[in-house]
């Protein structure tokens, strides 16, 4: 992929109080050739102001309203920038660069709308135990639900052509955002693939990441939101 | 009898309320017009409920209408949650949209 090509692919950061991490992430992102957009949702710290300085746009939520919800700023501001393909990318340093490359050329090569990382079908070096299985359990729930024959769905490293994006509503600030998504791709009916990608776990990523208690929260929001919709 | 029109009238009011929910929750005002309905059937034969009572195991009728009334209570703390989300869902679109034009004003 050129640097010309780079350049319409917008990379989608949520973030919340990750001040001592995003700074690196952007500008690795941004040496990449990509644009980047870094949602604030609402820090404590000095993320926004450290993102920009990296040179990323940013957008600040007044306050913390959740991952589900940054994202779905973050899609609605790329499409407002009229950019052709968005990617989203975690900013506690656990994705790799180079795999947005990968996803953006497996929309292009394999005309899909949505292109899903997935650390099963690529790496994910020092997962721990408890959180494989975890990851699995949530698989098989939205295997179930959804329909979709995906391999990880807890993955935030994922590329969407626009037409994609505008399929995409998230509804669900919190946790539960990553099934809703997978939702509304399968709802779409639009073409999916799934691309291996590396996940690395380090200490600051597991300290920042969900707990096997949060799996009860993200059902229950999900059987909620059925309820009046 | 005073009892059973003080009932009456206060599973009326929450008749009235279902209603009002039907086009936020049809689910919701179903299952609350369901319950009050039954409450109001037993109040005013309560040998029936007493009847029910032994049938499904509870012995007392009045303890089998006191069940039906903690169901009426969580269903109403449903809904509240709904209603909260549904609160939480403009406060969102809302900051949503006040962040996105901030972030073009600071870019032009």
């Amino acid at each position: 992929m050129d640097l010309a090509s780079r350049a319409q692919v917008l990379v989608v950061i949520p973030a919340y109080n990750e001040g001592a991490a995003i700074s690196r992430i952007v500008a690795d992102v941004k040496r990449a050739g990509y644009k980047v957009v870094v949602v604030d949702d609402g820090s404590s710290d000095a993320t926004a102001d450290h993102a920009g300085e990296a040179g990323a746009a940013v957008i600040a939520h007044p306050f913390n309203l959740g991952q589900g919800a940054a994202l779905q700023t973050g899609i609605d501001y790329a499409l407002a920038q009229s950019a052709e393909y968005i990617a989203t990318f975690d900013a506690d340093g656990q994705h790799r660069v180079s795999d947005i490359e990968h996803l953006v050329d497996a929309l292009i090569r394999e005309r899909a709308d949505f292109a899903l990382g997935s650390r099963f079908l690529g790496q994910a070096p020092n997962l721990p135990p408890l959180r494989r299985m975890m990851l699995q359990a949530a698989t098989a729930f939205t295997r179930l639900t959804t329909g979709l024959q995906v391999t990880d769905t807890h993955n935030g490293l994922r590329a969407m052509t626009r037409r994609g994006a505008a399929a995409i509503k998230l509804q669900q600030n919190r946790m539960a955002h990553a099934s809703e998504y997978l939702d509304q791709v399968a709802r779409s009916g639009l073409r999916y693939v799934e691309q291996p990608v590396t996940i690395e776990y380090t200490a600051y990523s597991m300290a920042k990441g969900q707990n096997a208690g949060d799996a009860v929260f993200i059902l229950f929001d999900l059987f909620a939101r059925k309820l009046y919709r | 009898m005073i009892a059973q029109i003080i009932l009456s009238m206060l599973l009326t009011v929450i008749l009235l309320y279902a209603c009002t929910e039907y086009r936020r929750s049809r689910a919701i005002a179903v299952l609350t017009v369901l319950i009050a309905t039954a409450g109001m059937y037993f109040i005013w034969i309560p040998e029936h409920s007493t009847q029910l009572a032994e049938l499904v195991g509870i012995g007392r009728g009045v303890d089998l209408i006191l069940y039906i009334w903690v169901c009426i209570s969580l269903i109403v703390l449903l809904n509240l949650h709904l209603k909260l989300r549904t609160q939480m869902d403009l406060i969102t679109a809302l900051a949503r949209k006040l962040a996105i034009a901030d972030a073009r004003s600071s870019e032009k």
